[in-house]
C-alpha cells in the first residue's frame, strides 16, 4: 500500500472537495459569440479579458539580460562556491565539468524609466518599455531539460497529456468570436536552430479537443487545408458546398438532428474562414506606424516580428489566446553571439507589439507573457574567456515578465543571490504564475477543473497560490 | 531477453516523484478489492495475465464487453468505460452488462463472435429514426429506443473513401507508411535539430500512400493532422473513448485534403467507368457506392444539375481540368475525356462530404 505524506493527502481532499462542487460552472462561463462577456459568472472580476503569451523557447539567460549581477564580475573564472550550489543537482550536458567558473555577462546594463528597471543593451527596445512591465526576477521551475520545463510551463505537469493553459482557458471562457478559433499558436523562424516544440504544448489533453489550439501556420495555408486544391476554383467550391449542404438540409428535413445542423453551419464556416483566415496574414492595409513599431521584419511572413502583429491582427478579431514559441534560446555555448541574434529577432517587436496594444487602447484588457521554460546558470558551460562562454540550463531562477491588463506596471518582484543561482526573496514558481494568470482573467484557479481517471484536475494541480503583489 | 534475466529489481516509492529521493521499497501486488492473486503463483507477468481472465474476475470481462458496446453504439453501457470505480457511470443495462460479460467468458473471450452477437441484435438493427418521444424523454438515448448516429472516425472515412475511390491497397501488415501530409510541417515545429528526424518528412510513394489508416506513421510531438483533426487522440495518455466533434477544419480537409481530392477522382472514375453512358445512372453508382442507397428524385435533381455546371467549367478551362484530375500521385485514366474526369471528380468531391458519407448508418 502507498502511503501518502499526510499533508499532500489532506491538500488532495480539500482541493478535490472544492473542485467537486464547482465542475458545473465551466460551461455557465462559456460566452455567447458577440454578446456580452458573461463576467458575473466568473469568480471575480477579470484584468483581462485576452492573452498574449511570446515563450522564448530554449531558456534565456536571465543575467544577461534583466537580471543584473554586478558581482559576478569578480567572480570571473573562479569557481561557484560550494555553498551557492549546495549539491544541487546538474544535467549531464556540465555534471561531468572539472570546474564551474563564473561567467559574467559580457553585455552592459542601465536602469530605464521611472522604475528603474535594469535591462541589458541587448533588449534596447523592450528597455523603452520598462515602466509598462512587471518584471519577475524570482521564478523557478521543477524541470532541468527542455521537453519536461516547457510542458510543464505550458500544462502545469512534466509529464505530456495535460491541457495546456490556452485549452484550459478556451474551455472555462469560451469564445469571443465566431469565425476564428479560441486559442491560436504560431511558431517563427529562427535564425538558430532551436528545441523541438511538441504539439502537445497547445493540446487540449484530455479536455474536448475542441479546446485545443489551432496553429497559424508561417508558410503555405495559415490553417491546414484552406486552400482549394489545384483546379477547384472558389465558384467551383461554392458549388460544391451548396451542393453538400442542400443534400444535408434534405436529410435534416426527416431528422432534426442537432449534430447535421451543426455540420451545415460549419461548412459555410468553413468556406468564410477560406476568405477570413488570409485577411489576418494579408498586412499590407498596415499603416507606416505598424513597421515602425514592429521593424521591417514583421513584414516576412513567419517571422517573430510577423507572429507578434497578427497577435494583434488576432485579438482584434476576437481571439482570446494566442501563443507565440520563439526557439533558439538554448545557448550551451556562444552565448553572446547566439543571444544577440535571439534578440535582433525579437526584442523591437516584442516593445512594438506592447506599444502597439495600449496606442490601440487594447493593452487595458490585454495580458502579455514573456518568458522560457527555465534560466541558465551563472558558471560556464565549456570554455570561459572574456568575450565568450556557454550556459547550462538552470531551473532555480529566472526572469519572466508581464504587461498589460491587471498587471503592477513598472515593478520588478522577488530577487536572486549574487550569482542569480538561487531565489533570494518571493520566490514564484510556475504553479504560482499560473494562479495569478488565471487571476488576472477572473478565474479562481482552484474553481476550474474537469474530471478525468477518476480525479479532478487543474491547471495548477493541486499547487499553486496567487502573488497578489504582481497584481496591480 | 527479460524473461531469462532471472535477477528481479528493487522497486522504491520515489519521493515526490524525484528519481534520486527513494522512499519505501514496494513490490507487485493487486488492489485489496479485486480477488486475491492465486496463491501458490510466483508473482510475474503469467499469473497476472492469468489472474486478469479468470471467469472470477468482476472487472475484464464487463470492461471488455462494455468497450465493444461502446464502438458499435457510441456510448458504452458504463458511460465511463474508463472508470468502474467509484467515481465511474452506473450502467444504464446492469443486467445486459454482466450478460454480455458471461456471454464472453462462454465464447472463449472471442471478441468477434462477441461482436456479431451485439450487431446481430434487435437493438443495433433499429432504424437510427428517434422518436419525438424517445427525443423528449431520453434525449441522449440511453434507453437505446433508436439506432444512434455517430460521425465515424478519421481513420475510416480515410479508409472508406479510398475504397470507394478504388485506391485502396488492402495488404495486412508491415511497418508504418507516412502518406501525404502538408509541407513542411514537422519543420515548423521541430526542425531542423532533431537527429531521428533530421530529414524532415520523407513522404512515402505507391501503395503505401493508399494503405489502411491504421498503418499511418506516428509522431506523437507532430500527429499527422489528417487524423487529429478528426479527434484522433495524442496518444501520450491512455483513453478508452474519442470525443466526436463537429468543426470547419473537418470540412476543409475533407474539401481539399489531397487524398480525399485523389479519391474523388477514384470515385468519379468508377462513375464513368462502371455505368454506361448516361449521366443520371453514373450519378446514381456513385451515390450508392458512398451511402449505401439510392438517391432521391431530389438529391439527384441536384447533383444533375451541378455536374452539368461542371461539365461546361472543365470543357471551357481544359488546364482547370487538368490541374484537378493530376491531384494526387496515381495517374488519372487517360481514356477518359479530361474535362468529363474533371467534373465527376468535382460530383465525388460533393458525395464524400455528405453528411451521410461520413455517419454512421
Amino acid at each position: 500500500m502507498i502511503n501518502l505524506d499526510p499533508v499532500t493527502r489532506r491538500l488532495f481532499f480539500r482541493n478535490s472537495g472544492i473542485a467537486l462542487g464547482s465542475a458545473a460552472l465551466a460551461p455557465l462561463l462559456r460566452e455567447q459569440a458577440g454578446a456580452t462577456p458573461a463576467t458575473s459568472l466568473l469568480h471575480f472580476p477579470p484584468r483581462a479579458r485576452r492573452v498574449i503569451y511570446l515563450c522564448q523557447s530554449g531558456g534565456p539567460a536571465q543575467m544577461d539580460l534583466f537580471d543584473y549581477k554586478p558581482a559576478l564580475e569578480k567572480h570571473f573564472d573562479r569557481d561557484l562556491p560550494d555553498s551557492v550550489r549546495n549539491g544541487q543537482r546538474l544535467t549531464t550536458q556540465t555534471s561531468g565539468q572539472n570546474r564551474f567558473p563564473v561567467a559574467p555577462s559580457t553585455f552592459k546594463f542601465n536602469q530605464y524609466g521611472q522604475s528603474g528597471a535594469w535591462v541589458s543593451e541587448l533588449m534596447p527596445y523592450t528597455a523603452g518599455i520598462a515602466d509598462r512591465l512587471c518584471f519577475v526576477k524570482s521564478v523557478h521551475t521543477d524541470a532541468i531539460n527542455h521537453d519536461p520545463a516547457i510542458t510543464f510551463l505550458q500544462t502545469g505537469s512534466e509529464r505530456p497529456g495535460r491541457p495546456s493553459m490556452g485549452a484550459w482557458l478556451s474551455y472555462g471562457l469560451g469564445s469571443l468570436n465566431q469565425n476564428l478559433p479560441t486559442f491560436v499558436v504560431m511558431t517563427s523562424a529562427t535564425k538558430t536552430d532551436g528545441q523541438p516544440l511538441y504539439k502537445r504544448l497547445w493540446g487540449s489533453g484530455f479536455l474536448p479537443s475542441r479546446h485545443q489550439g489551432v496553429r497559424l501556420r508561417g508558410t503555405g495555408a495559415p490553417v491546414l487545408y484552406l486552400d482549394n486544391p489545384p483546379g477547384v476554383s472558389r465558384t467551383t467550391r461554392r458549388q460544391i458546398i451548396d451542393d453538400v449542404n442542400a443534400m444535408n438540409r434534405l436529410r435534416l428535413k426527416e431528422d432534426e438532428n442537432p449534430e447535421l445542423s451543426t455540420r451545415i453551419s460549419q461548412y459555410e464556416l468553413a468556406f468564410r474562414m477560406q476568405e477570413s483566415v488570409p485577411e489576418i496574414t494579408e498586412t499590407g492595409d498596415e499603416p507606416a506606424r505598424t513597421w515602425k513599431l514592429y521593424g521591417e521584419d514583421a513584414k516576412h511572413r513567419g517571422s517573430y516580428a510577423a507572429n507578434c502583429l497578427q497577435a494583434r491582427r488576432l485579438l482584434e478579431r476576437g481571439v482570446r489566446f494566442v501563443q507565440l514559441f520563439h526557439r533558439g534560446w538554448d545557448q550551451h555555448e556562444n552565448l553572446p553571439r547566439d543571444h544577440q541574434k535571439q534578440c535582433q529577432d525579437t526584442d523591437q517587436a516584442t516593445a512594438g507589439l506592447i506599444l502597439d496594444l495600449e496606442e490601440r487602447g487594447m493593452l487595458d484588457d490585454t495580458l502579455v507573457i514573456w518568458g522560457g521554460e527555465f534560466g541558465r546558470t551563472a558558471y560556464c558551460q565549456g570554455k570561459l574567456t572574456r568575450e565568450n562562454y556557454g550556459r547550462d540550463h538552470h531551473p532555480r531562477c529566472f526572469t519572466m515578465w508581464f504587461a498589460g491588463g491587471g498587471v503592477a506596471a513598472g515593478t520588478t518582484y522577488g530577487a536572486t543571490d549574487d550569482f542569480s543561482y538561487n531565489v533570494a526573496a518571493n520566490p514564484v514558481h510556475i504553479h504560482d504564475l499560473n494562479a495569478t494568470i488565471l487571476r488576472l482573467l477572473g478565474i479562481d484557479h482552484l474553481r476550474l477543473t474537469h474530471r478525468f481517471q477518476g480525479r479532478n484536475h487543474r491547471l495548477t494541480d493541486v499547487h499553486g497560490r496567487v502573488i497578489s503583489a504582481l497584481l496591480a | 531477453m527479460i524473461m531469462e534475466d532471472s535477477h528481479k529489481r528493487d522497486t522504491f516509492i520515489l519521493k515526490r516523484g524525484q528519481y534520486d529521493q527513494r522512499g519505501q521499497k514496494v513490490t507487485a501486488g493487486v488492489p485489496r478489492s479485486l480477488p486475491p492473486l492465486p496463491g501458490d503463483a510466483e508473482i510475474n507477468r503469467l499469473s497476472l495475465a492469468e489472474w486478469l481472465v479468470d471467469p472470477r474476475h468482476p472487472l475484464t470481462a464487463r470492461v471488455t464487453v462494455n468497450r465493444l458496446w461502446q464502438h458499435h453504439f457510441g456510448v458504452g453501457l458504463v458511460k465511463s468505460s474508463e472508470d468502474f470505480g467509484v467515481q465511474g457511470d452506473f450502467p444504464s443495462h446492469p443486467d445486459l452488462l454482466d450478460w454480455l460479460a458471461a456471454e464472453l467468458i462462454q465464447l472463449k473471450w472471442d471478441i468477434k463472435a462477441l461482436q456479431r452477437l451485439i450487431v446481430t441484435s434487435a437493438t443495433y438493427r433499429q432504424s437510427s429514426q428517434p422518436s419525438l418521444v424517445a427525443l423528449q424523454i431520453d434525449p441522449e438515448n440511453r434507453l437505446l429506443s433508436h439506432s444512434p448516429r455517430l460521425r465515424l472516425s478519421g481513420e475510416v472515412i480515410r479508409d472508406q473513401a479510398l475504397f470507394v475511390s478504388g485506391l485502396l491497397v488492402e495488404r495486412i501488415g508491415g511497418p508504418s507508411v507516412k502518406p501525404y501530409q502538408p509541407a513542411n510541417l514537422w519543420n515548423e515545429i521541430a526542425g531542423p535539430t532533431t537527429s531521428a528526424y533530421a530529414k524532415g518528412y520523407q513522404q512515402d510513394t505507391g501503395d503505401a500512400l493508399y494503405r489502411r489508416s491504421l498503418y499511418t506513421f506516428w509522431r506523437r510531438a507532430i500527429p499527422h493532422p489528417g487524423l487529429q483533426i478528426f479527434d484522433g487522440p495524442s496518444r501520450e495518455v491512455c483513453i478508452s473513448r474519442r470525443e466526436r466533434t463537429n468543426t470547419p477544419l473537418q470540412a476543409l480537409a475533407l474539401l481539399n485534403d489531397t487524398i480525399f481530392i485523389e479519391a474523388a477522382r477514384g470515385l468519379g472514375t468508377r462513375m464513368i467507368r462502371d455505368s454506361g453512358e448516361n449521366d443520371t445512372a453514373r450519378i446514381r453508382h456513385g451515390f450508392q457506392l458512398v451511402t449505401g442507397r439510392h438517391p432521391s428524385p431530389e438529391e439527384l435533381t441536384i447533383l444533375l444539375r451541378s455536374l452539368e455546371i461542371h461539365q461546361r467549367t472543365y470543357a471551357n478551362n481544359r488546364d482547370l481540368a487538368a490541374e484537378l484530375i493530376g491531384v494526387g500521385e496515381s495517374e488519372p485514366d487517360h481514356n477518359l475525356t479530361a474535362s468529363e474526369l474533371a467534373a465527376y471528380t468535382a460530383i465525388a468531391n460533393t458525395l464524400l462530404n455528405l453528411d451521410e458519407t461520413i455517419t454512421r448508418p
